[in-house]
């Protein structure tokens, strides 16, 4: 099993009341810059660069980071720069970028140069994960919605080709055109840097990833609901020629520690005031998800999948407005003890079988203290269980597959 | 009141809904982003002199969209593909807000579209103190707010709005809304070009515009009027964005006196 860590670097150093007074209470693409200070976010990127530098330190696997736009729930937002410093000052943990919000870039050839970049500093350690972005990535960027997809697949295959095929040669695409792709660096990994792609379970990228044996990181999503998406996958890989396994699926958990249980839980409130922002007050539908950003396929395995994840309380209209208690007691969240966080991963690895799990160790207020503390803890007592799980449970990740490695390009 | 039918007809290989009433010349009505309303009071009361017809724009209501209409231009090609088939050439036309940035695109391709060009609170070119208001990043709601000055003078307000949407008007509502984005994402609701190509036109031109309109500002209006040469220019007072919903009566008769 592939272990990685992930925190959204949250910026918490605002009230409720700044964001009531945004235009549409909004905490992300309106809620105005003049709430940031820049000295504390000196203060903060250096700090989470500490703590992913410890989490390599203390075993995780990899190190994966994320990338959102006008908002202070997510810091990184040109999450390459942190890759690359990330690339120059660790050994040997994976770099995971999940991901790129492909359709926003108007010259993925830059992002192609960039991810080349880290991969060499790293010496061959990056995982390019590609990703949509919510519909705030499309605002903040004037990316048209309606073609969020088209130019999603489009770029992601002008970018694979770049690494994979020798320049000069010339790209007229629908959403791209350029004369002459022929960037001088390219990436370390052969044929090129492995592919994961991090979702809530949109069908049609399920479908999409399953085709390229591409691994799928399931975001939070519903454990059940996320038996169905599996399937779907599954259908697809097999029309393609091969049975998936848990090395091509992962699943992203909060799960925090602390030396007890109510310690634990006292902590694990600084969660609360993550992605959702200080004050959890839900986001526009306009923002969100704007009109033409989602699909309108009327295939009815989407729909009835569609319908499932617009129902899941824990999602929509949720997680802004569920009870921290609520959460903890869906599972959701694994927060406690280490023999407590232990038991209760027992449970959700079983289920879901991922072969990579991301831990979304700390987030929103939580402070730099107890984030290192719980990283230290999930060092000398959580990570090794996992792996034994692991091994017990046969949860295989992509670099341990035989044959071909989940990730690299199939069609 | 004249009696409106809604016909569909083929054009460019899609369907074309199209409502149409009265007698008299034909008038072309182009609506706005929002969507085709249908023939509203302000369009009954044309019907008395003029032959409408009211089209809804591919993309939009029942309309199919060719796959090739993708910007104003597109849209403006296959209008005046429309009017070569339908002999609906060299006719009076009104052009509501983004209606208007087409009838206007439409002005800079051809001479032969329009005989008279009516421009109500149009798009199409960017204010140089105000901005165009971004209808994408609030809500329906949001944006009628915006769009009435005074809702209490609107004569159709219930009719309109006074009952929640069926699922099937939203549904409706948000397929308009994606043609919208379709075609007005970037540059935003503009064409930095136009007034530049607006200068080789010559039939009479009127810009009407409601003094309060939160939507596209009322420096506009004088903008046009600077492209177009020869235009005259009337500004209703206390009134919103539609100034055909909200003051229907006073538009009309500005309406008739031009047309």
């Amino acid at each position: 099993m592939f272990l990685m860590r992930f925190t959204e670097r949250a910026y918490v150093n605002y009230t409720e009341e700044d964001v009531r007074n945004s235009p549409n209470e909004a905490v992300r693409l309106t809620f105005s810059n003049s709430n940031f200070n820049p000295q504390e976010g000196h203060y903060l990127y250096n700090m989470y660069l500490d703590e992913y530098e410890y989490s390599e330190e203390v075993g995780f696997d990899g190190l994966m980071l994320n990338e959102h736009h006008n908002t202070p729930t997510c810091l990184g937002a040109t999450m390459n720069l942190e890759a690359a410093i990330l690339a120059r000052n660790t050994k040997n943990s994976k770099i995971v970028l999940l991901g790129n919000p492909l359709p926003i870039f108007d010259n993925p050839i830059r992002l192609a140069e960039e991810l080349a970049e880290i991969d060499m500093i790293s010496g061959g350690r990056l995982v390019s994960g590609f990703v949509r972005g919510t519909g705030v990535e499309s605002l903040a960027t004037n990316t048209n919605p309606l073609h969020n997809r088209a130019r999603f697949e489009e770029a992601h295959d002008l970018v694979i080709k770049t690494w994979t095929t020798p320049g000069p040669f010339r790209w007229e695409g629908d959403h791209y055109h350029f004369r002459v792709v022929n960037p001088f660096q390219t990436p370390i990994q052969k044929p090129h840097p492995p592919v994961w792609i991090p979702g809530t379970g949109s069908p049609e990228t399920l479908v999409w990833c399953a085709e390229r044996n591409y691994p799928y990181i399931f975001l939070e999503t519903d454990p059940q609901g996320t038996q169905d998406m599996k399937s779907i996958y599954a259908e697809t890989a097999r029309e393609h020629g091969y049975e998936p396994g848990p090395e091509n699926f992962g699943y992203l958990v909060r799960i925090h520690v602390q030396d007890t249980d109510e310690k634990a839980y006292d902590v694990g409130k600084g969660y609360m005031v993550g992605n959702i922002g200080v004050g959890r007050i839900p986001l526009p539908r306009d923002y969100a998800s704007p009109v033409g950003y989602g699909s309108r396929s009327d295939d009815p395995r989407f729909l009835r999948l569609r319908e499932q994840i617009r129902s899941d309380p824990f999602r929509v209209g949720g997680l802004d407005g569920a009870q921290y208690d609520s959460i903890l007691d869906s599972k959701r969240w694994i927060i406690g003890s280490p023999d407590t966080v232990i038991s209760q991963l027992r449970e959700v690895l079983s289920f879901m079988r991922p072969g990579i799990l991301a831990v979304w160790t700390n987030d929103g207020s939580i402070s730099h203290e107890d984030t290192m503390r719980c990283l230290e803890l999930m060092g000398q007592e959580v990570l090794p269980a996992l792996r034994e799980i692991g091994e017990e449970l046969e949860l295989t990740d992509p670099f341990q597959k035989e044959g071909v490695q989940p990730g690299l390009t199939r069609m | 009141m004249a009696n409106f039918t809604e016909e569909t007809i083929s054009v460019a290989g899609g369907n074309l809904q199209v409502y149409k009433g009265g007698s008299g010349d034909p008038l072309l009505v182009l609506h706005g982003a929002g969507g085709n309303a249908g023939p509203r009071r302000y369009a009954q009361a044309l019907a008395e002199k003029f032959t409408v017809y009211l089209p809804s724009h591919p993309g939009y209501g029942k309309s199919d969209r060719p796959g090739w209409v993708e910007t104003m231009q597109d849209l403006a090609c296959f209008y005046t593909w429309y009017q070569e088939q339908e002999g609906l050439e060299n006719v009076r036309a009104i052009g509501f807000s983004m209606g208007g940035w087409l009838a206007a695109e439409m002005l800079s391709m051809t001479g032969h579209a329009f005989s008279k060009v009516m421009l109500v609170g149009a798009a199409g070119i960017k204010p140089n103190d105000g901005e165009i208001t971004d209808i994408f990043i609030i809500n329906p709601g949001q944006i009628r707010d915006l769009a009435y000055h005074d809702p209490s003078q609107v004569p159709e307000w219930d009719e309109m709005f006074g009952s929640d949407p069926t699922p099937e008007q939203t549904d409706q509502a948000e397929s308009d809304r994606e043609m919208a984005i379709r075609l007005t994402w970037r540059p935003y609701m503009h064409n930095p070009r136009l007034p530049a190509k607006l200068s080789r036109v010559s039939v009479p031109t009127h810009i009407v515009w409601g003094e309060n309109d939160n939507l596209v500002p009322v420096e506009c209006a004088g903008l046009y009027q600077q492209a177009l040469s020869g235009s005259q220019v009337t500004v209703i007072p206390n009134c919103g964005h539609s100034p055909q919903i909200e003051k229907p009566d006073d538009f009309v008769q500005t309406a008739l006196a031009f047309l």
